[in-house]
């Protein structure tokens, strides 16, 4: 059934992935301005402009350019950065493990704060810690993730600096041998404790920035979910009988009510890849959002496909991965799958 | 007991951090930022970040001299011209990083390489440098296709690399027996002589260097022995990094008003370069009504040069503009301190559009803004005001610069008004003027006004040509004069960038006034000074 799922919907993603690749690959070459010239700036000659132009084929027909992508792409290869001067998959290898660790960590501090807060809120409906609950998913919600990363940074970098606003590490710590990119996870694999602290302590700030727009959504879909689900006639029996209210919030009333939050969750999650992008900036995070940006405004075509097609790749992956989850969860889709 | 255990881990997460920083105070650290790209392969670099980057981890024959236009020998010694040849004797005590000797091979090598690749500053030299010889270890002859007088200031962009390292390091490429000329381990790594050296390089966010011991000029006595050149950082994140003390020297792309709060704190000054970029509003002389010169001058006559300035003020001393007397900016020969400031005059702007053959009623004028830079909207909207009080009507667009640098390479697509900066790339004026009015260079964002004035072209060949330096500093008077005169251009103030400093770091080039050069060229670590 699993298999049966997972086989659908990786072919689904694949049909998604060329496609958008062809609109990413169109629409970056339909954008104004000479990549070749923002590349080799104002002072470039024409014949140097026209030069890099025929080396990156960028005279070619536009179905010939697609073609000779698509080949390249067959040998891994992604092009070469015209912002960097790197291979696209030299980038990507080193801002993505940036983004991703800021990203997960994001993740579980949005899921480890807002199906809490939701549940709770739910549990306690009507009165002043629902109120309170409310408020902070409303500022969660409303409030864009750089603002945050402004305030906190404010209120935590500057007026009480105690946590650090630039960078993955501090200056004078060395950065952990290269396994995964995660600086957490490969300082604890080189046995250095004082560098993993240090990465910790950087990424508190940007993950909460980046985590309180999702956790507010989460906490506001799990409140309103599980109140749906109290108003059941089989939570009211659970409450008849005088089960403990922990029991009833934790096993008749949770579970129902988060599958829908799950489905939020995995496309919220994947959504912090491209909202990651100001949160980057703030912090001055070396991450693959902050480049994705950088090379759309120069133009870089190569860069410009590659980094989209991982984005858009992070999102596939995470939607498969919810389906996956929800069907094994979701009794209703687990057994109607049998029945066909 | 969980909640002491909480409380120590809180705690250790708090303080380790800092254990951990006082290590680094063994060494002096200098950390200050720039917009992103780092590039450190020198046929490649061109723009501000890149030329701190060269003047540092490389050297080259010139440099920009200290305190006037012109320029002042570094790795020459010595040199001399005979039409269009160029001999230079080379320091014979310059070692590269490598420990390699600098010989007059590696800068046949450097000049080679660049013109090859085609990047970068090639432009100063592919076309006209017709040979390249070593003459002996420490004698470079250049033959030149025809007489160039900038030639000698143009080198002040050609750093030298160490051509046995670079042979080393090649990769398989597209240059023959040179491989990939070192391209993809020069993008990574330096093959320099300069008082630094690499040790780690992300374009994106930071370059690290460290001091090159070996160094054939002096280090100021607290010189920083380790480097953090950032890239992109936001400007909150500046001023919250100076105000912690995590960061030294600011880059000079802030807003007034940041500046102006970050000097407020304890502990912080301003510093200031000049002398190379002018803030230039060009007209486009190919598009009615500004094809006609009274219509420009009328424009020109009614820009709010005194607003400007005012919105680029710091304080009393401080700002981020100073009034243009022309086209040239005050730091490049010919500049000419004796004309008067251009100044806001309603009554000649009247004067000037009486006699202009368009009615200004009927012809709506397009003044665009770089996205970009929001200071500029303010800008634009003082033009609007003060070109609506002529009578055009005006319309306002704000554009992403790579829309305008595209629009404005064809008449018909450029804007009639457009501010754009443009920078002198090496120290002499035709590195600035020939790009923006010579007919004879095909349009780009910095000759956005399409003017055709054969005046103009006879008077930029002449200062090509012109070897006698006073004869060249008459040439460009005049055409200075010309060019206020034919108003292709509203020359609305030259840029004059602001860094913001913690006290602790002295940085003579910029607080000396006979120490500083033009902008661009003014941030010489190892002149610097970093207190404990």
């Amino acid at each position: 059934m699993i298999w049966k799922t997972l086989y659908s919907r990786l072919k689904a993603s694949l049909i998604v992935m060329i496609g958008i690749s062809i609109l990413i690959f169109a629409v970056a070459r339909v954008m104004p301005g000479d990549p070749a010239r923002i590349a080799l700036g104002a002072n470039a000659s024409a014949e140097q402009v026209a030069a890099l132009r025929a080396d990156r084929h960028l005279d070619d027909p536009l179905p010939l350019q697609y073609w000779e992508f698509v080949k390249a792409l067959s040998h891994g290869d992604l092009g070469k950065s015209l912002f960097t001067n790197r291979p696209v998959s030299t980038d990507i290898a080193q801002f993505l493990p940036a983004t991703l660790e800021l990203v997960v960590v994001s993740g579980l501090i949005m899921a480890l704060l807002g199906l809490p807060i939701g549940a709770i809120s739910a549990h306690f409906r009507g009165r002043a810690i629902d109120q309170i609950g409310r408020l902070v998913a409303l500022l969660g919600v409303c409030t864009p993730a750089f603002v945050w990363g402004v305030i906190l940074q404010l209120l935590l970098g500057y007026f009480w600096p105690i946590f650090p606003i630039q960078g993955r590490l501090m200056d004078a710590t060395p950065v952990p041998p290269t396994v995964t990119g995660f600086y957490l996870l490969d300082s604890l694999i080189a046995g250095e404790p004082g560098t993993f602290l240090d990465a910790l302590h950087h990424l508190i700030l940007p993950a909460v920035a980046l985590a309180l727009g999702g956790m507010g959504q989460v906490a506001r879909l799990t409140r309103s979910n599980m109140i749906e689900v109290y108003g059941k006639p089989y939570v009211e029996m659970a409450e008849a009988y005088g089960f403990r209210p922990w029991r009833i919030v934790s096993r008749y009333a949770f579970v129902p009510a988060f599958i829908p939050t799950l489905t939020i969750l995995g496309l919220e999650f994947a959504a912090l890849l491209g909202n990651a992008f100001l949160v980057e900036k703030v912090f001055g995070w070396p991450g693959l959002s902050r480049y994705g940006v950088d090379v759309i405004l120069r133009k870089d075509l190569d860069a410009i496909v590659g980094t989209v097609l991982i984005i858009a790749a992070a999102f596939l992956i995470m939607n498969i991965v919810v389906d996956l989850l929800v069907t094994l969860i979701n009794p209703r889709i687990r057994l109607s799958s049998r029945r066909d | 007991m969980k909640f002491k255990a909480s409380l120590l881990a809180s705690a250790v997460l708090t303080v380790s951090p800092f254990l951990l920083a006082t290590q680094s105070h063994a060494e002096r650290v200098l950390r200050l930022d720039e917009s992103p790209v780092g590039e450190i392969d020198p046929a490649k670099a061109t723009d501000y970040a890149d030329t701190v980057l060269m003047q540092n981890l490389y050297d080259t024959l010139v440099e920009p001299k200290k305190g006037g236009p012109g320029v002042d020998p570094l790795l020459a010694s010595e040199w001399a011209a005979d039409g269009t040849a160029y001999t230079f004797k080379l320091r014979p005590d310059v070692k590269f990083h490598s420990g390699n000797p600098l010989t007059a091979d590696d800068v046949v090598f450097s000049l080679n390489r660049m013109i090859a690749m085609g990047q970068g500053f090639s432009n100063l030299f592919a076309g006209r440098v017709e040979k390249a010889e070593a003459v002996d270890p420490h004698t470079v002859k250049f033959t030149l296709a025809s007489p160039y007088a900038p030639f000698v200031a143009a080198l002040a962009r050609l750093p030298i690399v160490d051509s046995k390292e670079v042979m080393a390091r090649k990769a398989d490429g597209k240059y023959g027996e040179f491989g990939d000329y070192g391209e993809a381990w020069l993008s990574a790594h330096d093959a320099g002589s300069g008082a630094y050296t690499v040790e780690s390089q992300n374009p994106q966010t930071e370059t690290v260097m460290g001091k090159f011991s070996g160094y054939f000029l002096p280090f100021a006595e607290n010189a920083p022995d380790k480097v953090h050149y950032r890239y992109g950082v936001e400007a909150p994140t500046v001023r919250a990094l100076m105000s912690r003390g995590e960061h030294e020297i600011s880059d000079l792309w802030l807003p007034p008003e940041v500046i102006r709060a970050m000097a407020a704190e304890p502990g912080m000054k301003l510093l200031q370069e000049a002398g190379a970029t002018g803030e230039y509003i060009k007209l486009n002389t190919a598009r009615a009504p500004l094809d006609d010169v009274h219509c420009r001058r009328a424009l020109s006559y009614a820009f709010d040069y005194g607003n400007t300035l005012k919105i680029l003020k710091i304080n009393d001393t401080i700002s981020q503009g100073i009034p243009m007397k022309g086209p040239l900016p005050s730091g490049l020969v010919g500049y000419d301190p004796s004309l008067p400031d251009i100044t806001q005059d309603m009554a000649k702007a009247k004067e000037e559009l009486a006699q202009c053959k368009y009615d200004p009623k009927s012809s709506p004028l397009d003044i665009a803004w770089i996205a970009e830079v929001p200071a500029r909207e303010r800008i634009a909207l003082l033009m609007q005001a003060a070109f609506s009080q002529l009578g055009f009507p005006v319309n306002v667009i704000k554009t992403p610069w790579v829309l305008v640098s595209d629009q404005v390479t064809k008449p018909e697509t450029a804007p009639h008004a457009v501010e754009i900066a443009v920078a002198a790339v090496a120290p002499d004026p035709d590195s600035l003027l020939y790009n923006m009015y010579s007919s004879k260079v095909p349009p780009t964002w910095m000759s956005a006004e399409h003017l055709k004035d054969d005046k103009v072209d006879e008077l930029l060949e002449a200062g090509r040509s012109e070897a006698d330096p006073a004869k060249r500093e008459a040439i460009y008077k005049e055409l200075n004069v010309r060019l206020r005169d034919l108003a292709p251009t509203i020359y609305a103030y030259e840029f004059t960038g602001v860094f913001v400093a913690r006290d602790a770091v002295a940085v003579p080039t910029l607080e000396d006034p006979a120490q500083r050069t033009l902008d661009n060229f003014n941030l010489v670590f190892r002149t610097m000074s970093v207190a404990d």
